[in-house]
């Protein structure tokens, strides 16, 4: 008995190493000017796991700021799909856009005890395919452990499950003494304030049993630009986006924190992802990507769900095309209203073009690169 | 083959071979182990060393508290101190029965609400309680049936109550407003239950009782016994008054730190390494059976038998969701433990969102029947804890038995809160 209990311990320990030490390489699109790290802005967190790079396109036209989350929550894929798209496509001819694929790297590094997730995802490209991390929604308890009875959340005080205390986006705004992922969170806010970031995009995907879903949840700050985003892409593009106000009772999300504690305008991005309903069925790779799966169709079809679903599913292509989308859609009407701190770029795909190309056609062949063109995460 | 049908052939699969290994004598813990490989089998997930690795990984941090808190427990009686403040409590009390009962409640309630876990109040009072009332001239399954049942309603009780915080964090929901539609109904349910069970009781015979406890050492007193505990509640509290200055030690720790000053202040030398050894034995039934239902667990969401339990349920018509939650839920709570917050909880909660009732009402009942599934098997982890811990060598349907009234009051009031929970909306504003 041992020995099979040795066995498994052995096999399963490759698998858990190589998916924490697997990279993921991101060639630098023609836009990216530098490639700074979480720590310029807040020293303490160099050398840990979560200090992430962070890619910066800047324009030759001054302008706005922007600041794109991906992977804050890293089992929602999309958000981080689309930080590659940026990283590797982009052009910026006004203003600077700041992209970070790994906002909580330590939650790639890990699955869900009991989610059956599996431990990577693989896009494929023209060039072959690309392998990803899966991930989890909160930190890696390697790095960040033990948690509290209850979590306290900063500054508010607000009682939140003692899990969330790992959880990248119950912590903002973060705390500069605090736990890694509340360091994460300070040393992003820092991020935001030092290069007067205009707009914050933190990208989700949620359950489709969720009532927060296929919408953006805009600070009041961003009430506005939110409303007429949705009006617009409702009117223009092939799917509709909602708008919600992010409740001042919930304490340490993204929307509520950094519109509160900094001068940027913060949105949250949710798409449906049917992989994290608690009523799917088969827990694998092919559920993650193209999202097919008939127990949540009966959900549904019992009208429990806040999102259609069908035998289509929800591909991945869909979840980052609505991403992409819905960012580009918000940047237009923004630098229409602020001209002087607009943004403009080229070389990002739309809904219709993420279909039509698929996600992996925005991915670069790294083998390609030339080495002073290639980081990993 | 439609996912439904092969996923119901899996959960077949799992069940024969779950009956079949129990009927050739397995142990339970061996035949979950085996349901869940025969699963992944028929899953075609061949046998995935990492799922099965992960999923006995799932209840790693409650294991921990398991041995740390019963470490704590049985250096503190090895010292005498359990004697002594079972002695005292009787000549002062032992002609004043009500107010023995409520003290006694009060004693339960407090570990398994600081902490979330039933577990704590059956291993840092229940012992001590279980001796009290054996002299009060109740039965030993009389005595693990209220201390089960108070145990499983301190750990839904506030501040920390586990079922209600993992299902709001599964739907975005702030843990606010709970505190009062979970303390008065733990609070009236626990004294409901021990004033049931215990009130036909005997007088206690105080000089025989005293002559046949162990005595207590030379040099125990109140100070030796009470200093543990209180340094565990001060480690507890500043966490939460200072929680953002004060480092996290999580409860693990706590109770390794109490357990030092247990031995440090102890009249008697104690055996360290002994007691520590056969604290582990004493616990590894409980570590095993925990160990094999995260696997179990883990299966069941890799091959779909978990949704398919969960759509199950939730697609069943409203009247017949509220008819059942007092089976559902302490079912789920026997099979999934803590998983069932997320797996039925979730799904159920945003059922009765989308239907108009209040979700912090409706969860608030559903957590205090939650917690009466840890009697049950598979897993039955508390009721076996409880049954060990008072030291019961009757069978355990015994205790079940004794837990019948109390637990039809406790699923009776639970439901209720959930069908009339838009009533109760008044006491989240409180």
């Amino acid at each position: 008995m041992s020995l099979i209990g040795l066995v498994f311990l052995v096999f399963a320990g490759i698998s858990f190493y190589k998916i924490r030490h697997l990279k993921e390489p991101v060639v630098l699109g023609p836009g990216v000017t530098q490639v700074k790290k979480l720590s310029t802005y807040f020293p303490k967190i160099k050398g840990s796991i979560n200090d992430a790079n962070i890619y910066f396109l800047e324009g030759s036209e001054p302008g706005g700021t922007i600041l794109i989350l991906g992977g804050s929550h890293p089992e929602e894929p999309a958000g981080r799909l689309l930080g590659w798209i940026f990283a590797e496509n982009a052009i910026v001819e006004k203003g600077t856009v700041i992209v970070i694929l790994s906002a909580n790297r330590s939650g790639t590094t890990v699955t869900r005890l009991g989610g059956a997730y599996p431990p990577d995802y693989s896009i494929p490209t023209e060039w072959g395919e690309q392998t990803f991390r899966m991930g989890d929604r909160w930190s890696n308890p390697l790095d960040q452990w033990p948690d509290p009875e209850v979590y306290i959340h900063y500054p508010s005080g607000q009682e939140l499950a003692y899990v969330d205390i790992r959880n990248l986006n119950r912590t903002w705004p973060g705390r500069a003494n605090g736990t890694l992922t509340e360091k994460t969170c300070f040393a992003l806010t820092q991020l935001i304030k030092d290069e007067g970031v205009d707009i914050v995009f933190d990208l989700h995907e949620a359950e489709l049993q969720y009532p927060v879903i296929s919408t953006i949840v805009a600070h009041e700050k961003g009430q506005d630009l939110a409303a007429m985003a949705s009006m617009m892409i409702s009117g223009t593009e092939d799917f509709s986006m909602g708008v919600e106000n992010s409740p001042e009772a919930l304490r340490g999300l993204s929307h509520r924190e950094i519109g509160d504690h900094t001068d940027a305008i913060s949105l949250l991005l949710e798409a449906p992802e049917p992989f994290l309903d608690a009523t799917r069925g088969r827990t694998n790779r092919a559920l993650l990507l193209e999202g097919k799966d008939e127990f949540v169709v009966k959900a549904g079809k019992h009208g429990l769900l806040f999102e259609r679903i069908d035998e289509n599913g929800w591909h991945i292509d869909v979840r980052v095309g609505r991403h992409c989308s819905t960012i580009l859609q918000i940047l237009e009407l923004w630098s229409e209203d602020q001209p002087e701190r607009g943004i403009r770029m080229t070389h990002v795909p739309r809904y219709a073009e993420v279909i039509a190309n698929g996600t992996g056609h925005y991915l670069r062949d790294p083998s390609t690169a030339s080495p002073g063109k290639l980081t990993f995460e | 083959m439609s996912m439904f049908t092969s996923t119901q052939i899996i959960l077949a699969i799992m069940v024969v071979v779950y009956i079949v290994a129990k009927a050739l004598k397995l142990s339970t813990e061996l035949s979950m182990l085996l349901a869940a490989v025969a699963g992944a089998l028929a899953g075609g997930a061949g046998i995935p060393a990492r799922h099965i690795a992960e999923g006995a990984f799932t209840y790693f941090d409650i294991i921990l508290i398991f041995i740390t808190a019963t470490l704590f427990m049985n250096l503190l009686k090895e010292s005498g101190g359990v004697a002594f403040v079972i002695r005292g409590i009787l000549k002062k009390f032992h002609r004043r029965r009500s107010i023995l009962f409520i003290l006694i409640t009060i004693l339960l309630l407090i570990p398994g609400a600081l902490t979330g876990a039933g577990s704590v109040t059956v291993l840092i009072t229940g012992g001590m309680i279980s001796v009290v009332l054996s002299y009060m001239g109740l039965s030993k399954p009389k005595i693990a049936a209220i201390i089960f049942l108070i145990a499983g309603l301190s750990a839904a009780a506030p501040p920390v109550s586990l079922w209600a915080m993992l299902t709001a964090a599964g739907v975005n929901m702030p843990y606010v407003g709970f505190f009062l539609p979970l303390l008065i109904p733990c609070v009236v349910l626990a004294l409901l239950t021990i004033f049931i069970l215990g009130w036909k009781g005997q007088s206690v015979d105080l000089e025989k009782a005293l002559k046949e406890l162990p005595e207590a050492p030379k040099g125990m007193n109140w100070t030796r016994v009470l200093l543990p505990f209180l340094f565990f509640l001060a480690l507890v509290i500043l966490g939460r008054v200072l929680p953002h200055s004060f480092p996290i030690l999580g409860l693990p720790l706590i109770f390794v730190f109490s357990a030092f000053v247990t031995v440090l202040i102890s009249p008697v030398e104690l055996q360290i390494l002994k007691i520590s050894r056969d604290t582990v034995k004493q616990l590894l039934p409980l570590i095993g059976t925990l160990t094999c239902v995260g696997i179990l667990v883990q299966i069941m969401t890799l091959t779909g038998v978990r949704g398919l339990i969960a759509i199950s349920i939730v697609t069943l018509p409203i009247v017949a969701v509220f008819a059942s939650l007092f089976f559902v839920l302490p079912v789920s709570e026997a099979v999934l433990m803590w998983g069932a917050a997320p797996v039925l909880g979730v799904p159920l909660v945003l059922l009765f969102n989308t239907i108009g009732l209040n979700p912090i009402i409706a969860l608030a009942g559903m957590s205090i029947i939650w917690p009466l599934g840890d009697a049950l098997p598979p897993t039955a982890i508390i009721g076996r804890l409880t049954k060990d811990t008072v030291g019961m060598e009757e069978p355990y349907t015994q205790m079940l038995k004794h837990c019948i009234v109390p637990a039809l009051i406790i699923m009776a009031v639970g439901t209720l809160m959930v069908i009339f929970s838009k009533s109760l909306s008044f006491l989240t504003l409180l």
